[in-house]
């Protein structure tokens, strides 16, 4: 009876350390923090202008960025140009080369990049009915853990052929996997592994890998861009013109 | 102090590749062209995002005139050195600039020495 029972704790506290255990192994990774681009040490700071592989774009799709570029590219015009924020995939991929902040919650992740405040909410938890959502620059993203990776699937995007690296369609998929990593140096490390999804612009899968370093003591400054076009406007209206 | 600054000023020019281009093709200007220096008084300095204005009043062979410059936004240049009040009109600068690929007035100011020799 007694070894019965003395089994009995010993199966009790076993379980108890698993239970503990497998509690300790889902508290996911914190990726609170600002976030700047990842440069390798002894690496060189990274060029404009790298040459991109050629994309494998659907010939009307081609024609649609095609034309975009052709209308823009003489006057090196940009989204960016006019205070309009990135929107995904090219959002998380860069951002222009300003930080970004992500605040973690159980429940949500919040990234704001410091470039045009634009700000990407990924949701945890309970995902939105399909009815209720809208197509956006960001689009919806909705993510997992699995174990110390978060998982995100991003729907309900915009057309956009003014992304800089890849326009998708309205269809886009996006997934991405993030991991966190500490260097030997210290330096924590969050890669992201993209692939979206996109048949209707694209004959096969787009992938990419994008990593940033953990910035302690940087913060975000604010980026107001709308101010002095404000500003034009309100002189405008005193002058007794119109925008019209 | 003199090092500091001299740090920033290399952090400053360091950053521009990645920094100057944001949101700009800047494909009006010459970047390749990264040790044109230009001289002249404040006539305009806005500091703002998505890229900053500034407005010389230029002496050279082809008179005396304002010209308009395109820099980087404000954020970038806070990074790299700049406040605030470091730059005012009536003041002296010299602005690091690449040319107008057409030899047109302007430019693309990639760094400024304001009018107490502070660099950003």
């Amino acid at each position: 009876m007694i070894e019965t029972w003395g089994l009995a704790r010993f199966g009790a506290a076993v379980l108890g350390l698993s239970i503990a255990g497998a509690a300790l192994a889902a508290e996911p990774p914190d990726f609170t923090g600002v976030w700047g681009n990842y440069r390798a040490p002894g690496a060189a700071a990274p060029q404009r202008g790298a040459a991109q592989a050629p994309l494998p774009l659907r010939a009307d799709a081609k024609a649609k960025v095609d034309a975009y570029h052709a209308l823009v590219d003489p006057i090196g015009d940009s989204p960016g140009g006019h205070c309009l924020g990135t929107g995904m995939p090219g959002s998380m991929l860069g951002s222009g080369g300003y930080p970004m902040e992500i605040v973690q919650h159980d429940n949500i992740i919040l990234v704001v990049f410091e470039a045009h405040a634009e700000i990407r909410r990924i949701y945890l938890g309970e995902r939105a009915k399909a009815e209720d959502l809208f197509p956006d620059r960001n689009g919806y993203s909705f993510g997992r853990w699995e174990g110390d990776k978060l998982i995100v699937e991003t729907t309900h995007l915009k057309e956009a052929v003014d992304q800089g690296r890849y326009p998708h369609s309205e269809n886009a998929r996006v997934v991405e996997e993030y991991s966190l990593v500490t260097n030997d140096d210290g330096t924590k490390v969050l890669t992201s592994k993209m692939t979206m999804t996109d048949p209707e612009f694209y004959t096969q899968p787009i992938t990419a890998e994008k990593k940033w370093q953990l910035q302690p003591g940087v913060r975000l400054l604010p980026y107001e861009c709308n101010e002095p076009a404000w500003e034009e406007h309100l002189e405008r209206l005193r002058q007794g013109q119109s925008d019209g | 102090m003199r090092k500091s600054t001299s740090r920033l000023w290399a952090i400053a020019l360091a950053l521009a590749p990645v920094a100057a281009f944001a949101h700009h093709s800047a494909i009006r200007f010459d970047l390749t062209i990264r040790d044109n220096m230009v001289t002249g008084i404040v006539k305009e300095f806005e500091a703002a995002n998505p890229h900053t204005k500034i407005v010389l009043e230029v002496t050279d062979a082809k008179g005396t005139r304002d010209i308009e410059y395109e820099g980087h936004s404000r954020n970038n240049y806070y990074r790299a050195g700049w406040r605030e009040g470091m730059v005012k009109v009536g003041d002296k600068i010299t602005l690091i600039a690449a040319p107008t690929r057409d030899g047109s007035d302007g430019g693309y100011a990639l760094g400024v020495i304001a009018a107490d020799g502070t660099k950003f």
